[in-house]
């Protein structure tokens, strides 16, 4: 089975669900405005900017819309592999998909990815501006840099989404489960709340996280701090790979976990 | 012929907690399947017929590898369920529920697409395959090429389903009800098509149904099961054959009353008697064999001064068929 095919479904798919939805095109341009907003408003309330660049070192309007767009376009990655298997279960395609012959690591793979190309084109309306605005016309080569960065800090996630995704939906199929490991993954991917800042033991898991070093690739990069940056994507990827057979096997017990119960055909 | 699908001894049975308290619960043993076998062969339809909840879903999920059997064996197109499972899935086509199982926001073109995908198929290969069902299944005159599934018609979403389950140009279909809920329309137009694909193509097909009058039409030979159990199985015919002094003579006479029960009860075997309006009566006379007491019935009615409305010897019915075998006895 081609990897291609299994990707031009799935964009056929997201994109047929989304521009078919215009709320959710809405939502999906706004969200990293909405975001960012939210948590500047939030800053200035109890803080300064002043106090903010002197303790990050970057102008938080710069850190909050590049922060917002990383958590959108990562959590997309793991979101729709976490998703997908109780979506398929509600709309009842979930057994057609499990009797097909399809390769389910390669399918896994391939979901996340249109609904990410997407979130990535939203980087042209949010971080692009933004940076122009600070930088001039180097904020557009800058903001072409980090939405490439946010691209392969979303893909090197879905590997360890996907072992996540067959974990929880092993242990139990419950959105209640997946919305505590969300905002997990968000604090510990550390584009809100850097790496720098955190305690030694949330700094441990950070690491484990393949999209954590993109985004510290992508702070040092606001910060000017390049020295070995090249490091940083690679240990992603490396770790993203290492990832490969845990997924392959967290799927394999989520498939068997199904049909040991029956996989429900309503 | 080939055994495209071989069941054996397959037992399934579903643990469900049922909760007895705010803390309490316990775990409710369900026998879906107690010991199923029968075999289906290329070329021909076999029908599991039974009532809701006789086990016939359960059989279709363990053979479409979407559930595993507690004990038994279960082989299709030669490989074992539980073992082989990614080499049946490339053998079979499925149709489950006909209401769920497609994306809404997606075209029904777009949705078989999507499932064609799944099975690799690609580019020219699938758009053929798509055009070709389409054209079979007539959802190109139903707008299958612009509407969303969400606003498909019943009838248009089995047809897609139908569809699906032909993508990949399968050996062997597992049908579950394909034509429940359906308008007579779609539902004969899916019983025709399966029957070809049995018949010409030379494709199994194991057909569920509790429609007595579907299996009859469509089924080579069917089983009937119920509290899973496989309590018959044979050619319609076969089965009707099969009861003992169910085929009926249904007379309706007019006249005087009082003497019916005397005459019948000359004859040595079961029968009923309804009363209709001005003097007319329905009478059913069971018999094995109805053509020897045909005659003789006639007779003695017209001797006591009855007028034969109408006269006529009646099949069982496969409903009866169902009742006799389910229940012991009619």
């Amino acid at each position: 089975m081609k990897l291609h095919t299994i990707l031009r479904a799935e964009f056929s798919l997201v994109y047929g669900e989304i521009f078919r939805r215009k709320s959710a095109l809405a939502a999906m341009i706004i969200y990293p405005y909405l975001f960012a907003g939210f948590t500047l408003f939030f800053g200035y309330t109890i803080g300064s900017p002043q106090l903010f660049i002197e303790r990050v070192g970057v102008e938080p309007t710069i850190f909050m819309i590049t922060a917002s767009n990383i958590v959108m376009s990562i959590i997309t990655a793991v979101d729709d592999v976490l998703w997908r298997p109780l979506h398929d279960m509600y709309v009842g395609t979930l057994p057609y998909i499990i009797a097909s012959p399809i390769n389910k690591l390669e399918l896994f793979i391939a979901i996340p990815i249109p609904r990410l190309s997407l979130l990535l084109m939203t980087g042209f309306t949010s971080i692009a501006p933004i940076y122009t605005l600070y930088y001039g016309m180097n904020g557009i080569v800058l903001a072409l840099a980090i939405i490439s960065l946010i691209a392969l800090g979303a893909l090197t996630m879905s590997t360890l989404g996907i072992v996540i995704a067959g974990l929880i939906h092993t242990i139990g199929e419950s959105w209640r489960i997946l919305n505590i490991v969300r905002p997990l993954i968000m604090v510990l991917l550390g584009a809100y709340y850097p790496r720098m800042f955190m305690p030694l033991s949330a700094y441990i898991v950070s690491f484990l996280i393949p999209s954590s070093h993109v985004v510290e690739t992508i702070h040092r990069i606001l910060l000017g701090s390049i020295d070995n940056l090249y490091l940083f994507p690679i240990l992603a990827i490396i770790l993203a790979f290492t990832y490969i057979p845990g997924s392959r096997r967290s799927l394999l017990y989520w498939e068997k976990k199904k049909v040991s119960e029956g996989v429900k055909t309503y | 012929m080939d055994d495209a699908i071989i069941v054996r001894d397959l037992v399934k049975r579903y643990r469900v907690k049922k909760k007895t308290g705010l803390f309490r619960s316990h775990i409710e043993v369900i026998e879906a399947l107690r010991g199923v076998s029968f075999t289906v062969n290329y070329g021909e339809v076999v029908g599991l017929l039974g009532p809701n909840g006789a086990g016939k879903t359960t059989t279709i999920k363990i053979l479409a590898t979407l559930l595993l059997p507690d004990s038994g064996e279960a082989y299709v197109a030669g490989y074992n369920v539980v073992k082989e499972a990614s080499e049946i899935r490339k053998r079979i086509g499925i149709m489950l529920t006909v209401e769920k199982g497609f994306y809404g926001k997606l075209t029904g073109r777009e949705n078989l697409e999507y499932f064609a995908a799944l099975y690799g198929l690609d580019g020219r290969r699938s758009r053929e395959r798509i055009n070709y069902l389409i054209k079979l299944l007539e959802l190109d005159k139903l707008g299958a090429d612009y509407k969303l599934l969400e606003e498909f018609s019943l009838g248009m979403k089995a047809r897609l389903s139908l569809a699906r389950a032909l993508l990949s140009d399968a050996p062997i279909l597992l049908l579950d009800e394909p034509t429940l809920g359906l308008d007579p329309p779609s539902a004969r137009r899916i019983r025709e098509l399966v029957k070809d694909l049995a018949h010409r193509e030379g494709k199994a097909v194991l057909y569920t149904t509790h429609n007595m009058f579907e299996a009859e039409l469509v089924c080579d030979r069917i089983l009937l099961i119920n509290r899973g159990t496989i309590v018959v199985e044979g050619t319609p015919h076969e089965l009707k054959m099969r009861i003992p002094k169910l085929r009926v003579v249904t007379v309706s006479i007019r006249g005087e009353g009082g003497s019916i029960h005397q005459i019948l009860d000359t004859l040595g075997t079961k029968y009923e008697v309804k009363t209709e309006e001005n003097g007319i009566y329905s009478v059913r006379i069971h018999a094995e064999k109805p053509e020897d007491i045909f005659n003789d019935v006639m007779k003695k009615l017209i001797a006591n001064s009855f007028e034969i409305i109408s006269a006529r010897i009646e099949e069982p019915t496969l409903e009866d068929v169902f009742i006799y075998f389910s229940e012991g006895s009619l």
